[in-house]
């Protein structure tokens, strides 16, 4: 969905361009526009206040820090940011927060692989309880993430029943790696039912004659999957893949609950809360951090945009 | 393609390979279906332990005795006030449902019908909220909040919904264009204002998608947890994610089998609407990805 195109469907007629609207316009119509606009008032003046202006202030702190001689704020430059990445002492962990953040995606591809997997043995195994499957494995979606958490972290505890049904001996909270490898783990488990949900309905899309031509000229099952699923599902991998990068860079709960601050799963979320709310005195080296952190989202959606219909198959 | 089950010209042997495949993926759902449901089971197991039994050093799957009062002690601890948390989360939840709801609604109708100049730009405008992420809003909100006396106050997380939530007003627009001019038209040759149609004749045809889009505003809310770990510090103030949070046995070994009953507790009222809803939550969910 684009937003042009959200647009366009309205079923209005698009006013020609070359016929200049010269039209006099009615008090009757006056007066619609007018009322059309007071009942976009309320949104559009949340958004100035909770985005638009929002937005400005942590552009704007992002360039200040506190002077504790003083006691008032004052113009820093790029301080902060340069700080982020090159000061020992004020920000040890940004690097850090920034590798944890995308080593942790890795569940996005595996929740994926998951999920496709899972679509395909419901398609191929002609599944009767198939909406049953659907419901379940969905379940962590709806289920809150503090919860879960709590409950993941009773489980992966040394002497927990992770390591005990599988006759392991890992300490997976404490370590480095393994803390991220436990969060890898939850999380792909967690998100494979939507993937497995939107990949079946992606599935069911595919035009049955695709399969029967190809029947014809001897393609097995496994040269159908490859050359005429995947490519026609393509645009379900391009959503899921997006909308679950940008969720995971915004991860939080993870580091906050599971990891309880274990430095081997701070996130960039994790690190600006540290810095800004935490600690209280850090807000222009937080501000900085959020400020990367919008531009990497954004960047990701813009490519969403722009890329969408190039990269995917559409009909 | 998949009728390979019951297509009837197979031979007996080529049968049995097909019924042997139907067995195995049986079998693989069911194992991923266990693994989906174990932290379920794992947390109304550890919720019936006492700490001592939770934080043993020696596993044992089943409690060594069931003990309730790690439910009882969430109603009875003034610490850990889950009553009150749960009327904390139904006020966020009621006041921004409703007004919020009202507010989108009444925006994509005027998107959707009426002669709205400029309808692009404000469309793109609205839009173009959904790609800040929370974390390059949160400080100065936090500040504001801080400056007008609202922090540990449900205002922070009340406030910002009674503006309306932009994924609502998008997909409303989309069905209410779906609507036919000719219904407003009726009503507006009968006298009706633009907001009397509104009321009257938009609101009840759109009545389904406002609730499917609601429940999911409303599992959000409920499964919500940055904006109110933030800003409440007091045990009766805050609502359940917040009060499940701050018994995190990550940092207090002990709180282990209460906090897994508050987990309990605090999911019920998701499972039940996830139930009950179920078939439209699986349906919107597969329509979201196919439209991408």
């Amino acid at each position: 969905m684009y937003p042009d195109e959200l647009v366009r469907t309205a079923g209005e007629e698009l006013p020609s361009p070359r016929v200049p609207k010269k039209k006099k316009v009615s008090v009757q119509e006056r007066k619609e526009h007018l009322i059309a606009f007071l009942f976009i008032l309320p949104p559009i003046v949340g958004f100035l206040i909770f985005t638009a202006l929002s937005v400005v202030f942590t552009f704007v702190y992002s360039f200040q820090g506190y002077n504790s001689l003083s006691g008032i704020s004052e113009n820093v430059g790029f301080a902060n940011y340069i700080d982020l990445f090159t000061h020992v002492t004020r920000a040890p962990l940004f690097g850090k927060a920034i590798v944890n953040t995308i080593v942790l995606l890795l569940s996005v591809p595996f929740s994926m692989i998951l999920g496709l997997i899972l679509a395909g043995l419901l398609r191929l195994g002609e599944i009767k309880g198939s909406k049953f499957f659907q419901v379940l494995y969905y379940v962590p979606a709806v289920s809150s993430a503090v919860a879960l958490n709590i409950v993941w972290n009773y489980i992966f505890r040394s002497n927990g029943v992770f390591n005990t049904l599988l006759g392991l001996d890992v300490i997976w909270l404490d370590g480095d790696v393994t803390i991220k490898v436990a969060i890898i783990f939850k999380n792909s488990l967690n998100a494979m039912g939507g993937a497995m949900i939107l990949y079946l309905a992606g599935m069911l899309n595919v035009p049955k004659d695709l399969y029967e031509a190809s029947s014809l000229d001897g393609a097995g099952k496994v040269r159908q999957f490859f050359s005429i699923t995947l490519p026609l599902i393509s645009p379900v991998t391009f959503y899921l893949l997006i909308t679950g990068v940008i969720g995971g860079l915004q991860s939080y709960a993870d580091a906050q609950v599971f990891a309880a601050g274990n430095t081997g799963a701070t996130t960039i979320v994790y690190f600006i809360w540290q810095q800004g709310i935490q600690g209280n005195n850090n807000q222009g080296l937080a501000s900085a951090a959020s400020v990367l952190l919008a531009v990497l989202i954004m960047i990701v959606t813009l490519i969403q945009f722009k890329f969408s219909n190039k990269w995917v198959y559409e009909e | 393609m998949m009728s390979v089950i019951h297509d009837t010209t197979l031979s007996p042997v080529k049968k049995v390979g097909r019924i042997f495949l139907r067995v195995l993926i049986y079998a693989l759902l069911v194992l991923g279906a266990a693994l989906i449901v174990f932290p379920f089971v794992w947390m109304v197991l550890g919720s019936f332990k006492t700490p001592l039994d939770a934080n043993s050093a020696e596993f044992r799957f089943l409690p060594v005795e069931w003990v309730t009062n790690n439910y009882t002690d969430l109603f009875t601890n003034t610490n850990f006030p889950i009553i009150k948390a749960f009327f904390n989360t139904v006020i966020v939840e009621v006041s921004v449902i409703v007004v919020g709801t009202f507010v989108s609604a009444l925006a994509a109708f005027s998107f959707a019908k009426l002669k709205l100049q400029h309808k692009t730009f404000w469309l793109l405008f609205l839009m173009s909220g959904m790609m800040v992420p929370y974390a390059a809003l949160m400080l100065p909100q936090f500040r504001a909040f801080q400056s007008m006396n609202m922090f540990d106050t449900l205002w922070p997380l009340i406030l910002p919904g009674f503006f309306g939530n932009v994924s609502m007003i998008f997909f409303l627009v989309q069905y209410m264009r779906g609507i036919p001019n000719a219904i407003l038209e009726a009503a507006r040759i009968d006298g009706a204002g633009h907001f009397t149609s509104f009321v009257c004749v938009m609101f009840p045809l759109v009545k389904t998608a406002i609730a499917a889009q609601v429940i999911f505003w409303f599992i959000g809310i409920w499964n919500d947890y940055f904006a109110p770990s933030i800003y409440l510090i007091t045990p009766d103030r805050m609502t359940l994610q917040a009060l499940l949070g701050s018994l995190n046995p990550a940092q207090n070994r002990q709180y282990l089998p209460m906090a897994l009953a508050g987990a309990v507790l605090s999911s019920i009222p998701m499972f039940v609407i996830y139930l009950s809803c179920q078939k439209f939550f699986i349906e919107s969910l597969a329509i979201s990805g196919v439209k991408g």
